[in-house]
Parts: structure tokens; C-alpha cells; sequence
């Protein structure tokens, strides 16, 4: 049992997601005295691997971006020493978009992506300009796209209806909307984070990446509670003064970081009488992310008709992307149209999954199997006929499993949805409701992912920092 | 004028977390304020709040200084008048 110190902290951070790992690394680094208290019994959030009969799977997040040089993971696990400890591999092609028609990959060297884009589509003559776009967007360029959705942009490149499906999936998938709903800025991120320069996996699982923030948090001072769920935010005279854990403990701190779901940190850790009602109204009115449904297989052999290990495929049955959103939204086993495929890098393991509703918890006790067998032949159709004779071991992942692991809101896989009106909001930062308290990670408002979520901790770590006029390097 | 400026240094202060006293007109907002494209647009999007001004996507990537920025919400709420 980690002791917790009873002098002040300088800052407590709720949640060892990535992006409070991260955070929490820069405070330390930068001399402050960190905690962070955790409810799950290891740290990651979305980003954890767990282990059943032998095979190791990834809970959700499968790989990462931004890793490139100069990209915001690579700057970050430099900044903080992680880039020597972790042996990080890059698989190619790092995703494979499979549609009735088409077989696209995108590849680690990205002319060749642009070539065979360029190939099957010779009709459409700005896709190398597309790509140098999404390569190095100015900001000043993003910020003349505030208010456009991904459509709007993809619109401005391309006409063929089927490019533009291709182009999108993934976000589909990883963002949770589709292109006319997502922001210009988010669906940019996720594009450059998982087809641009996508691909990036940790020696082991994905567990190593938080694992090695967390050790790394240590080293530099910090202190990790695990098992440790927060009951309240303390206030006291309009400025946060600590937090007091499920178990009683009472630890004083100056600042208070959340990593944790926003509702819950307003109106269960705060509380209604702490919160302005114009927030209350509007977190009454906030719309979350979509969940997931993800499905789990040990195989007793390598399939040759499965992906390539380590690579991301993702299946399209049609190019309505709008539609397949909405059918998101009414997922049932009938539906299982669009999915992502997913062997792990040893090739022993499968991950699958497609974007779910929460709806409630007694619809996914009774319809977690009937999904998941549904989900198996779904694969069989698709890619692997004789699947089912070399599972070994499945399980599955409902909307409330994530819910129940990481307590995100309706199991939401990315925040808030990512849609115009609830895009870079400040209350979702830096809440005015007290002073001292941030947030950190997908609930922000500003970006989503692995990558996103490590630039996110990077961005809170550092207002706090200048706040204090400290320094990390 | 005056408020004009010191509303949007608090707004840059706010999204960069960079003292109100270290931005001063002439900087850049890409070389001297490490605004990159999430602070470009949280700063836009809250001066446009601020102001109740829209500005034009077109004009948004001329603007690259603080004192830019300024003379721009300027022109604007003069043209509101």
C-alpha cells in the first residue's frame, strides 16, 4: 500500500488515464509534489491490456500515433525520458480500408498511399494536395476552420462520394461521428494520428504505455494510488483545497486536475451547489460520444486470411457513411456493418470492434452473446470463413463494461462528441466554477485518441506550470 | 482601443497560459506565443465570443501578431457601430 503523505500536495490529479500519466509526469518534473489517485487497480483508462488463458488483449485503444518526429507522442516520451525505455515498433501498412470495391492501404512512406489513392481514383486530382494539407496544417489555417465539419473540408478536395467514405471510416470508428458531424480540427487529428502516421505499438501490449508513464511518474517523485476512487473535490473559499478519497482519506492539495469524466467531476465530485446553473443546464444538454462494442479472440493458430498482425483493417459493406452513424446508434446484431479488425502484433490475439450505444445495462446483459456471436460470423463473411473452428477463447466488451472500468459517462469512447457546438469550449479546461481546478484528456473539448489525449496532459501540465512560474526542463 | 487590447492578452494569457506582461503587440502569435492549431482556434473562438464579432475565414490566417488581432476586433466593432 502506497503511503500517502499527510503534508499539503502541490496538486492531485483524478484518474491515471494517459493523459493525468502525463500530465502528472511534467507537474513532478517541474518539482511539484503530484498525486494521483486511481479507481482501477492499474493505470492506463482506455488504454489497458488485460490477460485471460495465456493471451494478452487490448482493452481498447490497439495502437498510436503522433509518434514521427517532431509529432506530439515523440516529443512528449523525449521530453520525459520514455522514448530509450520503451521499445516501440511501426507496422506497415499501419491500416487497410477494405470496401466492396476497393482495398487501400495506407503505408508508412505516404507517396506510395498517394499512389495508390491516385490509382483507384484517377478522376480526383487533389489528393497529394489533401495529404499535404493534413501532413502539416498551419494553425492559422485550422483556426479559418473553427467552424467547418471534416465534410466540409473533404468537400473541398474531392467529389467521389466513395474517396471521401474511404477517407473517413476511421474517424467513423475512432471519432465516433461521421464527417458531416465531426469537427474540421478533430477529424484532421485523428486522420494524421491514424493514417498519416499511425501504426505505433509498444513492445508487449499497450499496457506498457501507461506502465511506463506510471513508473516514470515515480522516478520523478510522484505518487501513484491505484484501487483509490475520489468521493469528493474539497472547496474552500472559491479555489479547489483537495480531495477526499473513496476509502476517507482527506489529501489537501492546491490544484485539483481531473482525468475523469466531466459530469462526474461537476456534479458528483463538486457537487450542484458549486457549479454555476448555466453550466448545470448545459451539461444537461452536453451530448456524449458513442461507446463501443469490442470483441475478443485468443486463436489457436495464425490465420492467413486475418490481417497481418499489427496491422489496423477496417471493412466497409457500402459507402453511406451518414447511415452507418445512424445505424451506429441502433446497434443490434443485424447490424453489424462497418468494423475494425485488428490481430495483435504476435498474432495470436484478435480485437474487433464497432461503435455502440449505451442504451442500458440490462439490454447488454442480455444481448452481450447474441452481439458477439453475431460479430464472429460477421468476420467469417468478410474475411475468414473457418474463424469460429480456431477460437480458443472469446469475450466481449459492451457499452457498460467500459462504463464499469473506466466510469466514463454511457461508456462514452471519446468525451463529448466531437461536434461544432461542443468544440473547444473553456469550461472544459479551466471551469470557472473555482479556481485552481483543470481538466485533463477527452472530456476537454479539444481532442481525443492516445495522441490527443498525451498532448492534452502535455497542455493542462503546462498552464499550471507557467501559472507557477516553474519549469520542466 | 485600450480594452480592446487588454481583453484579448487576458483571452492569449488565458488559452497559452503565458503572463499577461509577456505579450505584447508585436509578438507572434506561431514564433514568440507557441500557438499552435488548438490555441489558434480556442483563441478565435473566444474573441469572437467575447467581441460578438464574427471574423471571416478568409482573414484568419493574415492575422499572425497580437497587435494584428487587435486592430482587426477594432475594425470590426467599429463596423458594428
Amino acid at each position: 500500500m502506497v503511503k500517502v503523505d499527510k503534508d499539503i500536495y502541490d496538486a492531485v490529479i483524478i484518474g491515471a488515464g494517459v493523459s493525468g500519466l502525463v500530465c502528472g509526469c511534467y507537474l513532478a518534473k517541474a518539482g511539484m509534489k503530484v498525486l494521483i489517485a486511481e479507481q482501477h487497480y492499474k493505470p492506463g483508462g482506455y488504454c489497458t491490456s488485460f490477460k485471460r488463458k495465456g493471451f494478452t488483449f487490448d482493452a481498447a485503444a490497439h495502437s498510436f500515433g503522433s509518434y514521427r518526429e517532431g509529432g506530439n507522442m515523440n516529443r512528449v516520451f523525449k521530453e520525459l525520458d520514455l522514448d530509450k525505455r520503451l521499445k516501440i515498433k511501426r507496422y506497415d501498412p499501419s491500416d487497410i480500408i477494405i470496401t466492396p470495391d476497393y482495398k487501400i492501404s495506407f503505408w508508412n512512406d505516404l507517396n506510395k498511399t498517394i499512389k495508390e489513392l491516385q490509382k483507384a481514383f484517377p478522376h480526383e486530382t487533389k489528393i497529394r494536395e489533401f495529404f499535404d494539407f493534413m501532413s502539416s496544417p498551419k494553425p492559422a489555417e485550422m483556426a479559418a476552420l473553427r467552424n467547418k465539419t471534416f465534410k466540409d473540408l473533404l468537400d473541398k478536395y474531392f467529389t467521389d462520394n466513395r474517396l471521401k467514405t474511404i477517407l473517413s471510416v476511421a474517424l467513423l470508428i475512432n471519432g465516433g461521428l461521421p464527417p458531416s458531424l465531426l469537427t474540421a480540427f478533430t477529424g484532421s487529428q485523428i486522420f494524421s494520428e491514424f493514417l498519416l502516421d499511425g501504426g505505433y505499438y509498444p513492445d508487449g501490449s499497450m499496457q506498457a504505455l501507461p506502465d511506463a508513464l506510471a513508473e516514470r511518474f515515480k522516478e520523478l517523485g510522484g505518487t501513484l494510488l491505484l484501487s483509490s476512487g475520489v468521493k469528493k473535490i474539497m472547496i474552500k473559499d472559491d479555489s479547489v483545497a483537495g480531495v477526499v478519497l473513496e476509502m476517507g482519506d482527506v489529501i489537501h492539495s492546491k490544484y485539483v486536475i481531473s482525468n475523469c469524466d466531466a459530469r462526474q467531476t461537476f456534479l458528483k465530485l463538486l457537487g450542484r451547489r458549486v457549479i454555476s446553473e448555466e453550466l448545470f443546464q448545459k451539461l444537461d444538454t452536453m451530448i456524449p460520444s458513442l461507446s463501443m462494442f469490442v470483441l475478443y479472440l485468443g486463436m489457436s493458430k495464425d490465420m492467413a486470411s486475418l490481417p497481418k498482425p499489427g496491422c489496423t483493417a477496417w471493412f466497409l459493406s457500402h459507402y453511406a457513411i451518414e447511415d452507418m452513424y445512424l445505424s451506429s446508434k441502433k446497434r443490434n446484431a443485424g447490424n453489424l456493418q462497418e468494423f475494425l479488425l485488428r490481430v495483435s502484433p504476435e498474432g495470436e490475439s484478435v480485437l474487433a470492434m464497432v461503435l455502440a450505444p449505451f442504451r442500458n445495462t440490462r439490454y447488454w446483459i442480455n444481448n452481450k452473446h447474441i452481439i458477439l456471436e453475431a460479430f464472429i460470423k460477421k468476420i467469417e463473411e468478410h474475411t475468414t470463413p473457418e474463424l469460429s473452428k480456431h477460437i480458443v477463447y472469446k469475450d466481449a466488451a459492451t457499452p457498460y463494461t467500459l462504463y464499469r472500468y473506466t466510469s466514463n459517462y454511457k461508456g462514452a469512447a471519446y468525451g463529448w462528441e466531437s461536434i461544432l457546438s461542443q468544440f473547444a469550449d473553456p469550461d472544459f479546461i479551466k471551469p470557472p466554477c473555482c479556481q485552481n481546478l483543470y481538466l485533463t484528456g477527452h472530456w476537454t473539448t479539444r481532442g481525443l485518441g492516445v495522441a490527443g489525449v498525451t498532448y492534452i496532459g502535455y497542455n493542462t501540465a503546462n498552464l499550471i506550470i507557467k501559472k507557477e512560474r516553474l519549469c520542466y526542463n | 482601443m485600450g480594452n480592446v487590447e487588454e481583453e484579448i492578452v487576458s483571452i492569449i494569457s488565458d488559452v497559452s497560459g503565458l503572463n499577461a506582461e509577456d505579450i505584447t503587440p508585436e509578438k507572434n502569435f506561431f514564433k514568440d506565443l507557441e500557438v499552435d492549431s488548438i490555441k489558434a482556434i480556442e483563441i478565435t473562438v473566444a474573441i469572437e465570443k467575447k467581441f460578438k464579432v464574427s471574423i471571416r475565414d478568409e482573414d484568419v490566417p493574415k492575422i499572425t501578431t497580437v497587435k494584428e488581432a487587435v486592430e482587426l476586433v477594432s475594425s470590426l466593432l467599429n463596423q458594428k457601430k
